[in-house]
């Protein structure tokens, strides 16, 4: 499967999938005109990739720094397949980097992590 | 407009402690470019980084809801270009304890009761309730084409961390101006 790499725009989030080593980043800022648009594809692909992987060690990275309430409900469904994935046998490693004086973001990492049964959660504040 | 009244008006707006206005129609465009401004007033001011976070997404979510639901729009064809304005009023302000997001649209009369029950709801939740609404919206629990329980809602009143205020103003027989004012 080909890597994927999209830079970022002032309302959409750097794309980084390497699906050969099994990194994943999301960074930046996400408040997108069609967020299905931009969200749709990746997630076909990551499906794709997951319903593949058979002992694979993957990291995922979130590294926000702001992102609207639509593009909340694609992380939601992201922190579903990657546990998913986890359930199936994969090393799943979720990673949530946040800005240490953005309480907000925090709690919305706290909130998305709370479901996750198989995959392993961790927290990063940035000074 | 003549001149005294823009005059009148631009006294009316300091004496409210407004720091930016906005009275017309938007589009994503128009987004791009207020959002960033509005950011770079807040950090031209010195602002408290989570504050200005915090009015920028309230922000953001007023005018993408106004972008999808603003009853008072114009669509057409500008050349071969679908063109969709939704007309509105946004303003970023300061009173003595904050900075405050008001945002004014009108809407469908019909719409009116399912939006205020909605908000209703919304306003009388703690942050443990919010939380937990948040939570079910994003799984999809609760129907996401109301905008009673939109999840921009929902996120504006986490955002206000000195709660928010609404009303509904008739216009006419059709329409309601909807006035969303959230204290940060």
């Amino acid at each position: 499967m080909e890597n994927i790499h999209i830079e970022p725009t002032k309302r959409s989030p750097a794309i980084d999938f390497d699906f050969d080593s099994g990194n994943f980043s999301i960074a930046g800022e996400s408040y997108p005109e069609d967020v299905n648009k931009f969200f749709g594809p990746l997630i076909s692909q990551l499906k794709e990739y997951l319903s593949a992987a058979q002992g694979a060690t993957i990291q995922f990275r979130f590294d926000l720094i702001y992102f609207n309430s639509t593009t909340a409900k694609i992380v939601m469904g992201l922190f579903e397949i990657l546990d998913e994935a986890a359930a199936a046998g994969n090393t799943v490693n979720i990673l949530w980097s946040f800005a240490a004086d953005d309480s907000n973001m925090e709690e919305l990492g706290e909130e998305f992590s709370e479901d996750l049964e198989h995959a392993k959660f961790v927290m990063t504040p940035k000074e | 407009m003549d001149s005294q009244t823009i005059l009148q008006l631009r006294q009316e707006m300091i004496r409210e402690g407004v720091l930016f206005y906005y009275c017309g129609y938007v589009t994503e465009q128009v987004l791009s470019v207020l959002g960033e401004t509005v950011m770079d007033k807040l950090e031209l001011d010195n602002t408290e980084r989570p504050v200005a976070r915090g009015v920028f997404s309230v922000f953001v979510e007023q005018v993408q809801n106004i972008i999808r639901y603003s009853a008072e729009n114009q669509e057409g064809q500008v050349g071969e270009r679908p063109v969709d304005l939704r007309h509105c009023m946004l303003a970023v302000g300061r009173d003595p304890a904050g900075l405050y997001v008001m945002s004014a649209n009108a809407i469908k009369n019909r719409d009116v009761e399912r939006l205020r029950s909605g908000l209703v709801h919304i306003h009388a939740l703690d942050r443990t309730g919010l939380k937990a609404m948040h939570k079910e919206i994003l799984r999809g629990e609760t129907p996401t084409g109301s905008k009673g329980a939109g999840v921009g809602f929902v996120d504006i009143a986490r955002l206000a961390s000195r709660g928010f205020e609404f009303h509904f103003l008739a216009l006419d027989d059709e329409l309601s101006y909807f006035i969303l004012k959230a204290h940060l």
